[in-house]
């Protein structure tokens, strides 16, 4: 039984080590080379698939190994409030303009990529994660969970669309005549939460204070209307 | 400093405790965006000490993406979704995306402009 217990936590410290390293030497060298596709969270993602792959380590044990990694979820949602508080101040005369489109823009995003999936692949949990991508990771991650989707696609889907809209939005932005930096930046934060406003803030503090503020206003938006949105679609579906 | 680590943690840590109480009272959101809300407004009415808080969350909220590989790491078991559905999903994933980015930006550019337009307007009388 202590025999047990002794190697389950050793497990669980080597685990949780070898992410927190192979994670930290990818922000090092996405500090060094400054390209955001080298995004140090996917890149550590497929180092860790091979690894565990080689070592025969089922993800079920290493994920059962990191449970205190993914534990951090919650508090981490809690902190997000810090930078709702900081945009409050500053961009409180327009809030509500800017509230409404984002919530238009989230209902129709989210409907369109329920249906789309659930008419291309039907699964329901996969729709879930998908519909859920364009908010920043925990609080994806915590909706899928109350609406029973599936939290790696969820992850992964989140990714994906972070770096898209990190590496094309400014360029497709400017193409289509939205030269503003309000304007990109409330795109961005909107579309590509974190990945995309950390990327996208190296331009301008007007960048950045635009695309945080939606990306929180995203994500509460998101939190509050998707559960009602895909309970409906459910319905008609 | 310490002692901005410990204030930090602990008002975190209550707000997460009230989004918990709220949620069995009221169970429509997640407790943790209940906490953040609770959070925010603690900030704003300032019941909390924002200067005491700012450099251990910001240390939190550059770092915390970490906690999010295990679970991405999960795509593992997915083998068989990717291989048939893969590059549907991704397509998706990318016109969605597109879709809001072009809808965002170009209402809000719009909008922006119509203001533009009013005050030069106003000026020009």
């Amino acid at each position: 039984m202590s025999n047990n217990f002794i190697s389950e936590t050793s497990l669980m410290l080597f685990f949780i080590l070898l992410t927190l390293v192979v994670y930290q030497v990818f922000v090092q060298l996405q500090k060094r080379c400054k390209k955001p596709w080298l995004n140090p969270m996917l890149l550590s993602i497929l180092t860790l698939i091979p690894f565990l792959g080689f070592f025969n380590i089922t993800f079920e044990q290493y994920y059962q190994s990191t449970a205190p990694l993914n534990s951090l979820l919650e508090p981490a949602v809690v902190a997000l409030g810090f930078p709702l508080y900081q945009h409050i101040q500053t961009i409180k005369k327009q809030w509500r303009q800017i509230a409404i489109l984002l919530f238009v823009g989230a209902v129709i995003t989210i409907a369109i990529s329920f249906c789309v999936t659930i008419y291309a692949i039907n699964q329901y949990d996969i729709a879930v994660s998908l519909s859920l991508k364009s908010v920043t990771t925990p609080i994806g991650i915590a909706l899928t969970e109350q609406l029973n989707g599936n939290n790696s696609i969820t992850a992964f889907a989140i990714i994906l669309a972070g770096l898209f809209g990190a590496l094309l939005g400014p360029p497709w932005l400017s193409f289509i005549n939205v030269n503003s930096p309000k304007a990109q930046g409330l795109a961005i934060g909107a579309a590509s939460h974190a990945l995309g406003t950390a990327t996208i803030s190296r331009v301008s503090y007007e960048h950045a204070a635009y695309s945080s503020l939606a990306l929180i206003i995203s994500a509460v938006v998101t939190a509050i209307f998707s559960p009602m949105i895909i309970n409906t679609l459910v319905h008609f579906l | 400093m310490f002692s901005h680590i410990i204030y930090s943690l602990l008002s975190v840590t209550i707000c997460l405790l009230a989004g918990k109480a709220i949620e069995d009272l009221l169970p429509i959101l997640p407790a943790s965006l209940y906490g953040m809300m609770i959070f925010t407004a603690l900030l704003h009415y300032r019941f909390l000490n924002a200067n005491r808080i700012q450099p251990c969350i910001e240390w939190a909220l550059a770092n915390m993406a970490v906690c999010f590989v295990p679970a991405g790491v999960g795509i593992i078991n997915h083998y068989e979704l990717i291989k048939n559905h893969g590059l549907m999903l991704v397509g998706i994933i990318f016109f969605t995306t597109f879709l809001l980015l072009t809808f965002v930006g170009l209402t809000y550019q719009r909008q922006l402009n119509r203001k533009e337009t009013i005050i030069q307007k106003e000026l020009s009388k």
